[in-house]
């Protein structure tokens, strides 16, 4: 049991570090502006009004350790700035893009669970034959492909040839749900990589649980074939499985990002873009701070969830 | 579930004949390209221009022929630069006696793999605007972490072998062993590994350049062309889905070709579980 509470402890330990070094990072990457910071964002107008309102705003004459206390101060009370652009605060911009984007990564995860073991228990069971050699090649292939090259692809033949789905989200807002042919596309998207890497991760471990002795012990007792698969084999080939389930949301954010863009729906990754062209540093360095903290909550939980199920095989930390 | 050995030889051909389009066309496509001509009317079809024109009125043929180079350079300069870094770093962590050493070269990289590898690209381009080096050092930054800990987990495997030990007792040098024996017998590992961060490198320097990271708002580049075009989407679909078809098959050849070829590799020198 110490094992397990030190483990524990230790991987809480890399948690916390990794969320101050994401908060660190973050507000290091944006200090490293070249020369004045204050010209380098006005960017494009440059003209002296607008210099002295983002000086201003942006606090530049205090000094750099004094900045970072006073934001990593608000960002414990939830007071994420306000945006240099709009003068509005930054957990607004949170707020508006939140729905769409919740509701494009929970529908993802719904569908991606059931999809990815399905189809991996499925390639298992048939290891080397047809079914197997389709499931395992497809999902090689796709894996690979970049959101949006797909994505565009997919809408020039539903959209465009076949006149199936509409091409973007565009004119919808934020109220999806009412929408259902609209979210298609982007959710078929989304799914592609993850659905292909965790069938190819459940498949695996499935084929190498399924050829152990336990197994084969199981058999030999006449245990059903089904029971076998489902209340013995699965639990072991679960453990990488579910931390590649965290690592999906890495990739979820990516694809959120990319196919917020491609299909014009107006998300958390659509606000992202909107501030990095606009150099709006206060809204890129909240939502970067509520990104990197998730995928560090998220990873943290899987290998918490990995070690309860295969505590012999250590992780991470 | 070994495949037979005529099915590996298959897949390898599938792969290479994917991957090959693409690359001979990034390869030796700005050769064939010739002058650019003068530019004609936006996202029309015809008149001389075998897949039409693009949206500031290029021929979109001659954009295809030299919008392939720059991804594939990124991509390969990205993978070996991230190499560069991640291979002293996780020998000498995995060799070390000093523990801090260790630690102190290793802990920096498990915070920095906390950070998704677009999010950091993208905070990067709000302050900079990089070019295609600076994108290539970016995405060889994101994937340092993963491949340092994937080196120091194959070499400390081969460091604890006998023949390690004895090396040591007859005083060989830091260098051979390390180079000469720990590097060496981890390069089916390595091989393997390069596959697939090849086709994820690839996968992110075309998304960056998608978002208009590191590239030219009107660069001949695959992943710029689909993003500028897709506003004459339906005027014009070519000037899209030519370089996207180029994407796909360029990323999916590549992870296909990799992974037949390492296919017997890859299980004979596979880890119990991929940290």
């Amino acid at each position: 049991v110490s094992g397990l509470r030190s483990f524990v402890a230790r991987r809480l330990l890399l948690g916390a570090l990794q969320t101050v070094a994401v908060v660190l990072l973050v507000f290091a990457l944006t200090e490293a502006l070249p020369g004045d910071a204050a010209v380098a964002l006005a960017g494009d107008q440059p003209d002296p009004a607008r210099i002295a309102a983002i000086r201003e705003a942006m606090q530049l004459d205090r000094p750099a350790w004094e900045r970072l206390a006073d934001w990593a101060s608000g960002l414990l009370r939830g007071d994420l700035g306000t945006s240099l652009v709009s003068g509005r605060p930054v957990s607004q911009y949170l707020a508006d893009g939140f729905g769409p984007t919740l509701l494009l990564a929970s529908l993802t995860v719904v569908l991606l669970v059931p999809a990815g073991f399905g189809l991996g228990v499925l390639a298992a069971r048939h290891a080397g034959r047809p079914a197997d050699r389709l499931i395992s090649s497809v999902t090689l292939a796709v894996y690979a492909v970049p959101e949006f090259a797909l994505g565009v692809l997919l809408v020039t033949v539903f959209a465009l040839r076949l006149g199936w789905l509409p091409p973007t989200a565009v004119g919808y807002g934020t109220d999806l749900l009412a929408h259902p042919a609209a979210l298609v596309l982007p959710v078929l998207v989304l799914l592609s990589r993850p659905v292909c890497s965790l069938v190819r991760l459940v498949r695996a471990g499935m084929i190498d649980a399924l050829a152990s002795p336990y197994v084969a012990q199981a058999r030999r007792y006449g245990v059903s074939g089904a029971r076998v698969r489902y209340t013995h084999a699965l639990p072991n080939a679960l453990a990488p499985a579910a931390q590649q389930l965290a690592r999906t949301v890495d990739w979820l954010l990516c694809g959120v990002i990319v196919v917020e863009a491609l299909y014009v729906i107006p998300g958390l990754g659509t606000v992202l873009l909107g501030a990095v062209a606009e150099r709006d540093v206060p809204v890129v360095q909240g939502l970067a701070v509520v990104f990197g903290v998730l995928t560090v909550v998220l990873n943290l939980g899987a290998d918490l969830v990995a070690h309860r199920l295969a505590p012999r095989t250590g992780v991470a930390a | 579930v070994s495949a037979p050995r005529p099915l590996r030889t298959g897949r390898f051909a599938l792969g290479l004949t994917i991957v090959a389009v693409p690359l001979v066309l990034a390869l030796l496509g700005p050769v064939f390209a010739g002058d650019p001509g003068p530019r004609a009317a936006s996202f029309t079809l015809g008149d001389g221009h075998w897949l039409g024109t693009d949206f500031v009125g290029r021929d979109v043929w001659r954009q295809v022929l030299h919008g392939g180079r720059p991804v594939v350079l990124t991509a390969l300069a990205a993978t070996a630069l991230a190499y560069l870094v991640a291979l002293p770093v996780g020998l000498i962590s995995a060799l070390t006696r000093h523990r801090l050493l260790e630690e102190l070269l290793m802990r920096p990289l498990d915070v920095l793999l906390a950070v998704p590898s677009l999010l950091l690209i993208l905070l990067v381009a709000t302050v900079f605007t990089p070019g295609a080096v600076g994108l290539a050092l970016l995405v060889a930054l994101a994937n340092v972490p993963d491949a340092a800990r994937l080196v120091r987990a194959a070499a400390t495997e081969a460091a604890a072998r006998p023949a390690v030990e004895a090396l040591r007792m007859q005083g060989e040098t830091w260098w051979r062993m390390a180079v000469g024996y720990v590097g060496r017998s981890m390069l089916r590992t390595l091989a393997a590994d390069a596959g697939t961060r090849l086709t994820g490198v690839l996968y992110l320097v075309a998304t960056a350049a998608f978002l208009g990271v590191g590239v030219a708002p009107d660069a001949a580049d695959w992943a710029v062309m689909v993003d500028r075009n897709r506003t004459g989407l339906f005027v014009q679909p070519w000037a899209v889905v030519v370089p996207a078809v180029l994407i796909v098959a360029l990323t999916t050849g590549t992870n296909l070709l990799f992974d037949a070829a390492l296919d017997e590799g890859g299980r004979r020198t596979r880890k119990e579980t991929r940290p």
